[in-house]
């Protein structure tokens, strides 16, 4: 009774085995330490770089997305800044050309002016000179004419009329040479 | 007590606890086939981690990816859905015992072992002692001794006259059972389990060798037949085992853990 | 003749209860992740602690048909 006692309590089931234990707890702690020293760090090291490869390139793209937003404003902020600037400059450059051409023409009027004075004032002078000698010459030759006239007064009338003809002959001939000097001054 | 009736095959065996009573190997005291396939579990489980890791990479190989899904199983559905937001600390802890666990149990149908190490209780003992000693450490340290009794003992919102049943009940339930319950849940599957794959080979072959009667020879590969079916839903027990476990493991750490109950 | 022990039949009825139970845990949780397959993590959690709680009793009516 005692043996088949015995035999029944060694053989039940529910009664650990102390080696088991023993061991499989040092297998198993062995086994944590192992695991946890070498492997599992590498995979969580795979699964941040994973990670950090997805999310940073996302973020890396949308950093980039920033940065060209942003050179695209400053391009666009210099080329309206550029436009501003040309357009200023050819507003100064039409004004100046405006500005350079009512100069010009002013000059250009006065020389014009000053030149047509000039001529004006040559040809009252030429004028006048030409008066003034022809009063000189008329003068002399109407003292001339009239010593003809009385030294052939007692001619009769043909030669007289003859004399005047002549007279008026040699002034046609002196006319030319009189207007000739003034046309050259000029 | 010990029921008497008329035996329908006289001469058959049945398998029973005895068969899980196995010899020394080499006449060595307490070196028995369990002991080695612990030992053989932990080399096994480090030599495939060590493989899988050999070369590191962004894009696995096909080792790494194995490896990188077993680890990514328990620390993403096991560990992080039940432990929260600490979970990463329990990962490597979680992972061991579940390979350990697996390893060991999936031996009960690997040809020339077929013995799962942990039919005999005392490694399910010694593993659900100290998950019980892990999750109580952890839960005082969160909470202090009251505190963590509180947490484990107190439901909040429950009138007083409830409470009296209650507090004792969870006091058992959450402190006294619980590694009890790990433990022999475990190695009461792999026992039944073990025990059934038993009657259906050891029934087929007494059938077919012992049995001196054709009728019986001739039925005996159904009991083979079954024995194979029943072979395969072992693997999947086994599996399912080892998944409880670890799962229980993280469920229990994840309720000390929590802030409130 | 058969041989076998009575506690056994007492574990067979222990079982009962738990599986019965332990039904209804599973299916209460598979009926949450249906309406609500976000809350499948917490749900799992939960789901497996109410199992083992109705699977205690089972383990004890083992060990009750082996330790008696």
């Amino acid at each position: 009774m005692t043996t088949t006692l015995l035999a029944a309590e060694e053989l039940n089931p529910l009664v650990p085995h102390t080696v088991e234990i023993i061991v499989g707890l040092i297998a198993f702690a062995l086994l944590f330490l192992l695991l946890r020293r070498t492997v599992f760090p590498q995979f969580e090291k795979i699964y941040a770089e994973r990670t950090d490869k997805i999310e940073g390139g996302l973020a890396r793209a949308a950093e980039a997305e920033e940065q060209a937003g942003e050179l695209k404003r400053q391009y666009e902020e210099q080329l309206a800044g550029l436009r501003a600037e040309a357009a200023r400059i050819r507003d100064d450059a039409r004004a100046e050309g405006q500005q350079i051409k009512a100069e010009l023409r002013a000059q250009a009027e006065e020389e014009a002016a000053r030149i047509r004075q000039r001529g004006d004032e040559q040809l009252a002078a030429a004028r006048e000179q030409a008066v003034r000698q022809l009063r000189g010459e008329v003068s002399g030759l109407s003292v001339q004419l009239a010593e003809r006239l009385i030294g052939d007064s007692l001619a009769d009338d043909t030669r007289r009329s003859a004399t005047v003809d002549a007279f008026l002959a040699e002034l046609d001939g002196l006319a030319p040479r009189a207007a000739a000097p003034a046309g050259g001054a000029s | 007590m010990t029921i008497l009736a008329t035996a329908p095959a006289p001469g058959f065996e049945a398998p029973g606890t005895e068969d899980f009573q196995l010899p020394p190997i080499a006449g060595i005291e307490g070196l028995t086939k369990p002991v080695l396939q612990l030992v053989l579990a932990a080399v096994i489980i480090y030599a495939f981690f060590a493989w899988t890791v050999r070369r590191p990479a962004l894009v696995p190989s096909k080792g790494q990816f194995l490896g990188e899904s077993f680890h990514g199983m328990v620390r993403n559905s096991i560990a992080r859905d039940n432990i929260g937001p600490e979970f990463l600390k329990y990962v490597p802890f979680l992972t061991t015992l579940f390979a350990f666990i697996l390893v060991n149990n999936i031996f009960g149908i690997i040809p020339l072992i077929q013995f799962p190490t942990f039919s005999h209780p005392g490694v399910p003992y010694a593993l659900a002692i100290m998950v019980w000693v892990i999750y109580n450490v952890v839960g005082i340290r969160r909470h202090g001794f009251v505190g963590y009794l509180k947490v484990s003992t107190w439901p909040p919102d429950v009138p007083w006259w409830v409470r009296i049943i209650l507090t004792p009940i969870e006091f058992i339930s959450n402190i006294l059972l619980r590694p009890v319950t790990l433990s022999l849940r475990l190695f009461g599957n792999m026992f039944a389990g073990h025990l059934l794959l038993l009657v259906f080979i050891l029934g087929g072959e007494y059938m077919l060798l012992h049995s001196h009667s054709i009728l019986l020879g001739i039925l005996s590969p159904f009991a083979f037949g079954f024995g194979i079916v029943f072979t395969f839903f072992e693997a999947f027990v086994q599996a399912v085992q080892a998944y409880i476990f670890t799962i229980l493991t993280a469920s229990y750490l994840g309720a000390v853990l929590a802030e409130d109950h | 003749m058969i041989t076998g022990n009575l506690n056994v039949i007492g574990y067979g009825l222990s079982a009962i209860g738990p599986g019965i139970g332990v039904g209804i845990v599973f299916a209460a949780f598979i009926n949450g992740v249906a309406r609500q397959p976000e809350a499948r993590g917490q749900l799992q959690g939960i789901a497996f602690i109410g199992f083992a709680l109705s699977e205690a009793l089972a383990i004890l009516g083992l060990v009750m048909a082996f330790a008696l």
